[in-house]
Parts: structure tokens; C-alpha cells; sequence
């Protein structure tokens, strides 16, 4: 894969190939093809969009349908041995109530083979010193995320693949955990990090891939993919006493795109919002009508990534 | 080596550390129970032989058709069972260690947690015949029994609590409807009883086990030597199975 593209970085370290993966009938990855390589990568969907789905297979717990991947070169579903240099955080509580934190990250560092030291060393990369020895049964959501999260630093692998790590954490929490994430992107370890919160994407990664329907919506920096959502026309609905005359007025003046009238609702869509509210008021006032509301529609994640998948 | 130890120190303390050994522990002490409440009974007591009788019949037949299926059954299917349940699974799926240790460690630890119950029950069954009687001669050949019987047990149902959540319930039927029934009532089935493995060890190792036992045996020959080999060869095939699938099933 040569072809300049931005779904894949110059020097990968994990290889996504042609990959689809179905369940039955569902299609949960459809012929999906990127990498990772160093520095921290978000993916970024909806629920559903089949983030987990592709994580799971970057790890090797599934096996695609088609395609292949590949993660240091190596199929991680043949080889166990690459789990020396790959560690996943997974999206469920994968910890044993009955440990505390020290012997849950002690255990896996046992079956990592991890080096002395290593235990101490992931504990204090998450701030987890205070409650180390007390049974993760009683730990907080966020707090088992913590825990979850030393374990798979444990032993230093430079590939580190985190389903939804920020789950159920608090925002100090999250600062503590986005900052190390940020570190270890720095240090020149792949990691890549899903979530389907488009804020904490963009406060922990580089590059995003954004992934809707199990497919590729979008590729690229942080900055490249706001330019593709600012795209997409505002929803808004107004009130007003005259709303088809008002409609009429905002059509001819160019300031929307469209606009529907549902009795005294007005629901239009404009590329510039902020050029829609200066012109609103005086453009209402010249024609003596009375508007109550102004409420932009939810711009939720999920539409934004809809659109970009009609888009394709 | 280190690995495999943490591994079955962690399986030993997810199976025997719940509620349930509880209830299991209880279940283990029943055949040495009822053992000592038949020797209470002055009149078989002072029968000859009637202790050793008495030990063959109603506390072996709770142990064998009842305690030790059950037990296996339990800690069989919950050693992977578990963890898939928990969501643990992937914690050690994503550790570069062989299958074949995981499948080996999750199935030695499903057998000791069994044999901690089962051979403790086992071994005070046949301590309170020592003890009134002077007959220590069914201790080790009953734990060697146990030993295998649930060895056997175990490797099965291990595979079977990886394979589905009803496991409990599939494994429940095979052991009353199967072993129980269909392995006692058909004589030529009785060869494919795994409850038969430890019991063909046990009449080979004790000749006057009595005919309740030999009964029991049907065509099966008694012998130790053929019931280890047996015992090990579907252990070994229990963990090439666990193995193989650790390596190709998905974990969703």
C-alpha cells in the first residue's frame, strides 16, 4: 500500500486490509482498509458504528470474515507471541473483583512477562497509588478503568489499542488518562483509542479515523475533519407570528438554504450560522414580524457522521 | 512456568473462593455422612464384612452417581465459563503464553478444586471405615478413583463451558440421563462411561469390592493401569480442544 492516502501513515504498525467482518446477517466492518503507525490515532464513531468491532480484530479476539490484519506484521490471531509488544484495554470490565489493583496488574504482569519494577511503574502512570491494595469490587467505574488501564501498560508494549478508555471516568480522571495517553503517543508508541465523544478525540489524538456503518466516513487530522464537518447546514427552528412570510424573506436573502413551515414553526437550514442570527433579527424587524425562537437542532456526533457517510 | 503458576493459583481462587464451594463443600461431605450413619446401625456393624458392604453401597453410590458429577460439572464449566461470563477472558487472551497452557492451567485447576471437595469427602468416607473396622485398604484406591472419575469429568466439561452458556444444564442431563441411566441400563455402554474410568481403577485395585461394584462395572475390565491411560488421553484431548478453540473462536 503505497498510494498516498489518509487512512494510512507512512511507516504502519498495525495493518488493516480489505477488512469486513459480519455477524450472520449483520454487517458490522464492511471492507475497511487504514493503519496506525506512532502517536496516538482516535476512532470515532457513533454506538454501533463498529469501533469495537475493529478493535477486537486489531487485537486478534476476532477474526475478519475477509481481509486481514496485521499488527507489527504479524497475524495476532496465529501468533500470541505478538502480545509481548501489543496491549488492549477492552470496552468491558475485564478485572477479577477479587483482587486488588496491585495483584490484578501484578497478574498480568506475570502473564506478560513484564520485567521488575513494571508494576510500580504502571500503578503510578495512572495515579492509582492510593487505592492499589484495596479489592477492585469496591472500586468506581472510573477506577476499574484506571486499573484496567495500568494492566495493559504493564509491559511496556509499543502498540497499546484502548476501547472507550475514558468510560465512567471522572474529569480529573480523564485529564490524568488523555495526558497519559498523549505521553505515550509522544514516546513513539502507537496507540489508538476510540470513543465516541467527538471533544475527547480531539483533546488526545493527532489523527482521527471516523468510522460509520462499519465504514470509513473520514480520515485525517483532527483539524482536517471539523473542515469536513463545518459541511454540513445548521438546523434550526424559529417561532414567529409570520413564519411563511419570514421564510420567504430568508430564502430570497440567500441566508438559508431551506426552510419548512409546520404552523408557527419555521425549521431551516443555513450554511453560516452565525451569519443567520445577525441577519434574523433585522431582516424580521423590517418586515414587522414577531420571532420568539431560535434554537439550533442537536448537531450530535451521530448526524454529523451520517452525513459523511451520505457524503461518500 | 511462572505463568502457568499464576494461572492456576487465580483459577483455584475463582473456583474455590464464591458462595458456591460452600454449598459444594456441604455436597462432599454427604457419602461420609451416610457412611457413618450406616455404621451406627449396631447390627450391620457387627456383620461380617457388613462395613465394607455398607461402604459399597449407598455412600458409593452418592458419590459416584451424585457428588462427583456434580462437583466436576460445577468447576469444570465454570474455570472458562467464567471468565467469558466475567468478561475476563480477553484479560488472559491477550498474554503471550501458548493456548495450550491456558487450556492446561484453567483444566489442572478445575480438577484440584474437585478433588479438594470430592477426595476430601472420599478420604473421611474411608477414614470412618478405618477407623470402625481396621479396613484401610479402600482409601487409596477410592482417591485414585476420584482422582480419575472427576480427571475425566472435568476435561469434558471444561470443553463444554467454553462452547456454551448452558452448559450447566447440557452437563446436568449427561451425567443423570447418560452415566446415570443409559450407561447403567445398557450393558455395552457402559465401556464410553467416564464414571466407569475411576471404578474399573478402584475394583482393579480392590478385588473384593463386592458385587455391587462389579455390577456397576458391567463389561468394563477392571484396572488401573488401562483407567489412567483412559483419564489421560481425554485429557489430553480436552486441552488440544480448549486449545484450538482459544486460538479460532471469536470472543465477541
Amino acid at each position: 500500500m503505497t498510494a498516498p492516502s489518509p487512512s494510512w501513515v507512512a511507516e504502519p504498525t498495525v495493518e488493516v486490509r480489505a477488512v469486513s467482518k459480519w455477524f450472520g446477517q449483520k454487517v458490522a466492518v464492511s471492507d475497511l482498509t487504514c493503519s496506525f503507525g506512532p502517536g496516538v490515532t482516535g476512532v470515532l464513531g457513533p454506538n454501533g458504528a463498529g469501533k469495537t468491532t475493529l478493535l477486537r480484530m486489531l487485537v486478534g479476539l476476532l477474526s475478519p470474515s475477509d481481509g486481514e490484519v496485521l499488527v507489527l506484521e504479524r497475524d495476532p490471531r496465529r501468533s500470541p507471541g505478538v502480545y509481548r509488544s501489543l496491549a488492549m484495554v477492552p470496552e468491558e470490565d475485564a478485572v477479577y473483583g477479587f483482587q486488588t489493583a496491585r495483584q490484578f496488574i501484578g497478574y498480568a504482569a506475570v502473564l506478560s512477562g513484564a520485567g521488575p519494577g513494571s508494576v510500580e511503574r504502571a500503578i503510578a502512570a495512572v495515579a492509582l497509588e492510593d487505592a492499589a491494595d484495596r479489592p477492585i469490587s469496591g472500586f468506581s467505574k472510573g477506577m476499574r478503568q484506571r486499573a484496567k488501564v495500568a494492566a495493559a501498560l504493564v509491559n511496556d508494549a509499543p502498540v497499546l489499542v484502548l476501547d472507550e478508555p475514558l468510560n465512567g471516568t471522572d474529569p480529573v480522571q480523564r485529564a490524568h488518562l488523555i495526558a497519559t495517553f498523549r505521553r505515550l503517543g509522544a514516546e513513539g508508541r502507537t496507540v489508538v483509542v476510540s470513543s465516541h465523544v467527538l471533544a475527547e478525540v480531539e483533546r488526545m489524538a493527532d489523527r482521527v479515523l471516523a468510522i460509520v456503518d462499519g465504514r470509513l466516513a473520514a480520515a485525517g487530522d483532527v483539524a482536517a475533519i471539523r473542515r469536513a464537518m463545518t459541511d454540513i447546514p445548521y438546523r434550526v427552528r424559529l417561532e414567529a407570528d409570520d413564519p411563511r412570510r419570514l421564510a420567504a424573506a430568508l430564502l430570497e436573502s440567500g441566508v438559508v438554504e431551506s426552510a419548512t413551515v409546520h404552523g408557527r414553526i419555521l425549521a431551516v437550514e443555513a450554511g453560516d450560522l452565525a451569519g443567520l442570527g445577525r441577519s434574523l433579527a433585522p431582516l424580521a424587524r423590517s418586515l414587522g414580524i414577531r420571532f420568539t425562537l431560535f434554537e439550533p437542532e442537536d448537531l450530535s456526533l451521530e448526524s454529523v457522521f451520517r452525513y459523511l457517510v451520505r457524503r461518500r | 512456568m511462572r505463568a502457568f503458576g499464576a494461572l492456576l493459583a487465580n483459577t483455584l481462587r475463582q473456583l474455590l473462593g464464591g458462595r458456591r464451594v460452600i454449598l459444594l463443600a456441604l455436597m462432599g461431605l454427604l457419602p461420609a455422612a451416610v457412611m457413618a450413619l450406616l455404621l451406627a446401625d449396631r447390627q450391620l456393624a457387627a456383620a461380617d464384612g457388613g462395613g465394607r458392604e455398607a461402604f459399597h453401597q449407598a455412600p458409593f453410590t452418592i458419590l459416584f452417581f451424585i457428588v462427583l458429577p456434580v462437583v466436576s460439572l460445577i468447576f469444570g464449566t465454570a474455570a472458562l465459563g467464567d471468565e467469558r461470563r466475567d468478561g475476563t477472558l480477553s484479560f488472559i487472551l491477550l498474554r503471550p503464553l501458548p493456548r495450550s497452557m491456558l487450556a492446561s492451567a484453567k483444566l489442572l485447576g478445575a480438577w484440584l478444586a474437585t478433588l479438594a471437595v470430592v477426595g476430601t469427602g472420599a478420604v473421611i468416607m474411608s477414614v470412618v471405615l478405618g477407623l470402625r473396622f481396621a479396613d484401610w485398604g479402600t482409601l487409596g484406591p477410592l482417591l485414585l478413583a476420584v482422582a480419575l472419575t472427576s480427571l475425566s469429568y472435568v476435561s469434558v466439561f471444561l470443553v463444554l463451558g467454553y462452547l456454551t452458556q448452558r452448559a450447566v444444564l447440557i452437563g446436568l442431563l449427561y451425567a443423570f440421563v447418560w452415566e446415570s441411566g443409559m450407561t447403567t441400563a445398557v450393558a455395552s455402554l457402559a465401556t464410553v462411561s467416564l464414571m466407569r474410568i475411576g471404578l474399573s481403577a478402584y475394583a482393579g485395585l480392590v478385588p473384593s469390592a463386592g458385587t455391587y461394584v462389579e455390577d456397576l462395572l458391567g463389561v468394563v475390565q477392571p484396572g488401573a493401569g488401562g483407567a489412567i491411560a483412559k483419564a489421560v488421553v481425554i485429557a489430553a484431548l480436552a486441552v488440544a480442544s480448549v486449545a484450538g478453540l482459544l486460538r479460532y473462536r471469536d470472543v465477541a
